[in-house]
């Protein structure tokens, strides 16, 4: 495909280095923001106040960052992100893999009832508020459960991996059928096995989902102590954007008087740094996942 | 959700005629149950989970037609009618919110739509395997990050004292500061942009997928009959990709009526919620903020019935495109 040999080559070489361009231009405004959220977090109040932030830190401190980790709250808000996460992620993974196997089995009785059953709950969703009786009234609040339960299952997610299941051959699970092997042991020596690329794309998009979530704590964790990262930052942002908006004539004032720029650019750059880290190497999984998705419609 | 039809990828079709089961396959009743009693043991938390968290919320919904008080509950409060309709659609923040709603989606989908169509035709050009690569996980990562932090970096850089974008534009044009998150006219602008950032790399996916399935040989016979690239992108990637682009402007349109909670309320504030506010953010407002239960639960339900009509008629024009429908 790539022979630029005729008349045309200066035109159409002239076209693919336009392309190039345009696309690294692209990526760079996408990558920006991020990267002045980290130099700015590395910045002096007094340069970030005067605008003098932009492409690398101006009087270069840590400054924020101490000041976060000695405050110790952010160090329980992390502890507490990481164990949503973690348990929410499990719970996840073993309902969605108890809904999506038996109802992959094409011999199941009463199957296309049950799946009805459950498409009806993507089409037609309850409000915020019933949720919030509900939870209220299981005696949920403020614990993780109030997360973890309503969210054991994405719907969707469960769909991703009934098809890859339902796409499995059928030949191997068949035999060891004959072989006495029962379904638990189908599923946890055969199928599960062979789920590997598709729990890993489902793990990583429940755990992410977890990671970033912040409304439903905002609705269900009221004590501080227990509360997330993502929570944490709201708190902050709109703390900022409140005293913004008080005195909107010398705003700058009061704002550094109540959450910094510069503490608040640390607050952000310590929760997406762990998105960061292991973003390389799951990328793919990701795409995977969604490709099996798109395959169900 | 239907069956899969021949050849769509993974999902291998398979005449199910073809399937011998593991025991008899026309087995009674009985025996069927018994034989897969595992099965539908593992089902039973699945079914629980269902019944308890998605349907009685639904249940639950009654409580637009009753005046819902904490110590009654939902069945003891009284019977009401149509009386918060009624309040509903004869006050002023709900045809506000409802035009917010509608307004901020329909900038989602003219600004936002044709975005990922484009990229990933640029993206389809690039013969630089490892360039393509680059491109792809940096705009893809915005999709992974919070909205609380992808907020929060918009309000700091589009920020009239400390933000960036006013600095540049001070600087190099002279232009006085913009409060872009506080003014009505600029919001929308920030809001539709915030979500173009966030989900327009992600959303070349399936875009990308569609044109590596294109036939290679159209391509070849194109360029023999002297097609130019803009030809070729128009007469061949382009029609290979319609029905997928079909099938997700039908999918986003059934969605008019959902305005992504979490990116609103990180982005909205006081001064902008003539414009800022909409269903979701209003529901959490009145509702559980100032515990008007009944009445935010019906607007919720509003919310819900006119997104139900939509989807199932989204998926009806789907069909009669000729496509395979949602279920």
């Amino acid at each position: 495909m790539g022979n630029p040999n005729r008349s045309r080559s200066i035109w159409s070489r002239l076209g693919t280095t336009a392309n190039f361009v345009v696309l690294g231009f692209l990526s760079l405004i996408a990558l920006y923001p991020f990267w002045y959220v980290l130099v700015s977090s590395f910045s002096s109040s007094r340069a970030i106040t005067a605008g003098e932030v932009s492409l690398w830190p101006v009087e270069f401190n840590a400054a924020a960052y101490f000041r976060l980790f000695d405050d110790g709250q952010l160090i329980v808000a992390m502890g507490n992100t990481i164990l949503v996460t973690l348990v929410g992620t499990l719970l996840n993974m073993a309902l969605t893999t108890l809904a999506a196997y038996p109802l992959s089995r094409r011999r199941l009785m009463g199957r296309n009832l049950l799946l009805l059953f459950i498409i009806f709950t993507m089409l037609f969703i309850a409000g915020v508020i019933p949720n919030f009786i509900l939870v209220k009234s299981l005696g949920l609040m403020d614990t993780y459960w109030s997360l973890w339960l309503p969210a054991l299952i994405s719907t969707y997610n469960m769909f991703v991996m009934k098809t890859f299941m339902e796409g499995l051959p059928e030949e191997i699970e068949e035999s060891a059928a004959i072989d006495g092997a029962g379904d638990w042991r189908i599923l946890a020596q055969i199928i599960l096995p062979l789920c590997k690329p598709i729990m890993a794309a489902l793990s990583l998009f429940y755990a992410v989902g977890w990671w970033n979530s912040y409304f439903n704590v905002l609705l269900y964790i009221t004590k501080s102590t227990q509360q997330t990262l993502t929570l944490k930052l709201y708190q902050m942002i709109l703390q900022v954007n409140q005293s913004l908006l008080n005195n909107s004539g010398s705003e700058g004032v009061e704002s550094v008087m109540l959450t910094p720029e510069g503490i608040k650019a640390a607050a952000i750059v310590i929760a997406v740094t762990p998105i960061l880290i292991v973003y390389p190497f799951l990328q793919k999984h990701f795409v995977k996942g969604v490709l099996i998705g798109s395959v169900k419609g | 959700m239907k069956e899969r039809r021949p050849g769509s990828g993974a999902a291998i079709a398979r005449p199910s005629s073809a399937r011998t089961n593991i025991n008899t396959p026309r087995a009674s009743f009985r025996s069927r149950l018994k034989r897969d009693r595992h099965l539908y043991l593992m089902l039973v938390p699945v079914i629980v989970f269902y019944l308890l968290f998605k349907y009685a919320p639904m249940v639950g919904e009654i409580i637009a037609f009753k005046d819902y008080r904490l110590g009654d509950g939902v069945f003891g409060s009284k019977w009401v009618g149509l009386k918060h309709f009624e309040s509903l659609f004869g006050s002023l923040d709900f045809w506000r919110v409802l035009r917010n709603t509608l307004v901020l989606n329909v900038y989602g989908l003219v600004f936002g739509f044709p975005i990922p169509i484009i990229l990933a035709l640029l993206l389809n050009e690039v013969r630089i395997e490892w360039y393509k690569r680059t491109v792809q996980n940096l705009l893809y990562l915005p999709h992974f990050i919070s909205w609380v932090v992808l907020g929060g970096i918009f309000i700091a850089i589009l920020s009239p004292s400390t933000g960036i974008v006013n600095a540049i534009l001070e600087r190099v044009f002279g232009i006085e500061p913009i409060y872009f998150m506080a003014s009505s006219a600029w919001w929308p602008v920030a809001y539709t942009l915030s979500g173009i950032w966030r989900e327009a790399g992600w959303g070349t996916i399936l875009y990308l997928a569609a044109m590596a399935s294109i036939d290679p040989q159209l391509y070849e016979a194109a360029k023999i009959d002297g097609a130019n690239k803009l030809r070729q992108i128009w007469h061949i990637t382009l029609p290979g990709i319609r029905s997928t682009v079909a099938i997700l402007l039908v999918l986003r349109m059934g969605q008019m009526m959902d305005v992504g909670l979490e990116q609103t309320l990180i982005l909205q504030n006081q001064s902008v919620l003539d414009v800022a506010d909409v269903i979701s953010t209003y529901v959490y407002r009145v509702g559980l903020q100032n515990m008007n239960y009944s009445y935010s639960t019906a607007l919720g339900l509003f919310q819900s019935a006119v997104g139900l009509i939509l989807v199932i008629g989204v998926n009806r024009l789907t069909r009669s495109f000729g496509e395979r429908g949602l279920w």
